[in-house]
């Protein structure tokens, strides 16, 4: 930061969209911050897009409505947007901008670092393989979140993203060791009462302590949802890489962030690609996805949670899609379960944690823990098989051991995956949970969990 | 007589078997009635623990809440009070540089401004604007700058300069109050460590 300021240019050419074209520019930057000024002197940020031919191209974050050509001027600020980082921004809530939505000062920078983040060096990134508890039994169990890792939950309209989102806010933890824990979360373009009860949620349960909250309502400008989770993940770099800590990351609704950014590109007059979408849709979004994980030698760690609603449930629409690309899995919402009621209704089947088997096991969970969700996996994926089964030739019509895997099914939908809001499961209790589920089969259906395991936890008889 | 003898025989026979078996009934409903105890006191103790990890985890839960709120109140006013210490350092330090005596180095901060304003706008053909104090000061210094004027209408500010093209496209606002506002955020770091906060 320095005390020089930067040139006002009063020359505005055009205003289209979210962006104003600023005349006889010189010296502007890629990135580069701007202020844009009123005629009522009302100030507005911004940043440079596109700069040449004496022209610079400026984003408006919040919005260009009530701009005028004539008494708008932009004030090239000479510097990249920053984002003021310390301790004390825990428990603190901001709005998309990174401002201060609580009522409180700016925090007391210990540092201002740049919201685009620095790339992190792949030679010095550390394979994440240590386990993150949500107390959400269905993902703990069977698509274990890893410290470092990337895992987007692909959801629907409507459907209890949201309220699994503020769950595993107020209840993940890193288990087995001291070091601190903490959970940043940003909502992109969602509903006043979601971001009410996001901030509700955790102030309640005490979890906002150990939260920082970046809160970009849907009436806020679409265009600030662009800043949203680079500044979200500014600070939760600065957490986990400064001060050590396990930082959380969850990002909801990522759909919202693409929509932006389709908004932007239409203005530019980009050729759009897929559903309209930017052809870089790919690129933007791993400069989010990417900047979870672990250095070596740094005691900290990034783990991401993007949530995104696929429009029309549709898992190929691009924005899952290419979503699915980068990160290392997914968690799928099922409309089906969502309809019977079940919370939290994650489709295991369609679900996968691609670091889970490096983070559970002996050390970590419990030794036994990769074999019996195996094992609950595949009861679960036949019990859907003879469901449809059942539902051509009747109950009647089933062999004793098919009525066996359909009560498996039950059992797992209302004992295991169904959960009220406020329960913390244990890692303990989850894989009590599955060895239940198991006790239910006989022993000779057991076959991807070795004997020493099924003598010791077998419950069946 | 004999026939009462073996009536009375056959009675007690009776009485006796129905004795036996109400003894044996009672007998077998006694260690019934001790195994489904028995086998219900684990079941009770699973409750039992089951009740009190409950119990527990809520405690905990609540106590989490309890503890995370008030700290968190607490640290909000100590937030509070920092920012209106801040702001009263803030005050004094801008009623401290409006009442100084223009010496010297006030004219070399006038000259150094002026030079990093037009280098920036990259003419000397400006416009520039200053407020009724530092008129002199700005007006002696502009004879080195081919093409600079100050202007008539003076500005409202503690000190410096603000330079605009003279076509009024470019403008750069190099007053004392903007290069304050600028640095405000390390000037509040710098005053809250003073007060052994952000260390």
């Amino acid at each position: 930061m320095t005390s020089q300021g930067g040139v006002q240019y009063s020359k505005i050419a055009e205003i289209k969209g979210p962006l104003v074209v600023v005349d006889d520019v010189e010296n502007a930057a890629f990135d580069e911050l701007v202020e844009i000024e009123t005629k009522e002197g009302e100030r507005r940020l911004g940043k440079v897009l596109e700069v040449g031919n004496g022209k610079a191209i400026v984003q408006v974050f919040e919005g260009t409505s009530g701009l005028s050509i004539s008494g708008t001027s932009a004030k090239f600020v000479g510097k990249l947007m920053e984002m003021p980082v310390s301790k004390e921004v825990l428990g603190r809530v901001f709005d998309g901008l990174g401002r201060p939505k609580d009522g409180l000062p700016d925090p007391i920078a210990d540092k201002f670092i740049d919201i685009n983040g620095e790339p992190m060096n792949p030679e010095q990134r550390e394979y994440p393989k240590d386990f993150i508890q949500t107390g959400v039994s269905v993902i703990d169990g069977m698509i274990t979140l890893v410290r470092g890792q990337k895992l987007p939950i692909f959801s629907g309209s409507g459907m209890s993203h949201n309220i699994l989102a503020a769950q595993i806010a107020r209840q993940a933890n890193v288990v087995g060791t001291k070091d601190d824990f903490a959970v940043v979360f940003a909502a992109i373009g969602v509903q006043y009462s979601e971001a009410e009860y996001f901030r509700r949620s955790l102030e309640e349960s005490g979890a906002l302590k150990r939260s920082v909250l970046f809160l970009n309502t849907a009436d806020d400008p679409a265009i600030e949802r662009i800043i949203t989770p680079r500044v979200a993940l500014t600070v939760a770099e600065y957490l986990a890489f400064d001060l050590g800590m396990h930082v959380l990351v969850i990002l909801t609704d990522m759909t919202n962030y693409a929509e932006a950014l389709r908004e932007i590109s239409a203005a530019r007059e980009e050729v759009p690609g897929r559903k309209g979408y930017p052809g870089y849709l790919y690129t933007d979004l791993s400069t989010i996805y990417e900047r979870a994980g672990k250095l070596n030698g740094r005691k900290g760690s990034v783990t991401q949670v993007p949530i995104l609603s696929m429009p029309s449930d549709d898992i190929t629409h691009p924005i899952p899609d290419l979503t699915g690309y980068i990160t290392e899995g997914q968690v799928v919402l099922g409309r089906d379960l969502f309809r019977q009621g079940v919370y939290p209704p994650i489709n295991i089947l369609m679900s996968l944690s691609r670091l889970m088997k490096d983070g559970i096991g002996e050390g970590s969970t419990r030794a036994d823990h990769s074999e019996v969700s195996n094992q609950v996996y595949d009861a679960y994926s036949r019990s859907q098989e003879v469901r449809a089964l059942a539902g051509i030739v009747g109950k009647a019509g089933l062999t004793d051991i098919d009525l066996k895997y359909m009560e498996v099914g039950d059992m797992f939908e209302k004992e295991f995956l169904t959960q009220v809001t406020d329960e913390n499961r244990t890692i303990e209790e989850t894989l009590n949970l599955l060895w239940k589920i198991v006790s239910k089969l006989p022993k000779n259906e057991i076959t991807k969990i070795k004997d020493k395991y099924i003598d010791q936890y077998y419950q069946g008889k | 007589m004999v026939s009462n003898f073996a009536l009375e025989e056959t009675i007690d026979k009776i009485l006796h078997n129905n004795e036996k078996s109400v003894l044996s009934n009672i007998q077998s409903g006694f260690i019934e009635s001790q195994k489904t105890l028995d086998n219900a006191i684990p079941k009770l103790e699973q409750e039992f623990d089951k009740i009190i990890s409950d119990g527990k985890k809520e405690a905990d839960k609540i106590e989490k809440q309890i503890i995370g709120s008030s700290d968190l109140e607490a640290r909000n006013k100590q937030l509070l009070a920092l920012e209106i210490a801040i702001d009263k350092v803030f005050t004094k330090a801008i009623d401290q540089i409006s009442n100084m005596t223009k010496s010297d180095d006030y004219s070399n901060l006038i000259k150094s401004l002026l030079e990093e304003s037009t280098q920036i706008l990259g003419t000397t053909n400006v416009i520039v604007n200053t407020n009724s104090k530092d008129k002199t000061i700005v007006q002696n210094l502009l004879s080195k700058y081919p093409g600079a004027e100050l202007s008539s209408d003076t500005i409202d500010c503690l000190g410096g300069i603000t330079v605009k093209s003279k076509d009024s496209t470019m403008k750069f606002d190099n007053t004392l109050d903007a290069r304050i506002q600028r640095m405000k955020p390390l000037i509040r770091k710098e005053i809250a460590s003073q007060f052994g906060v952000g260390n």
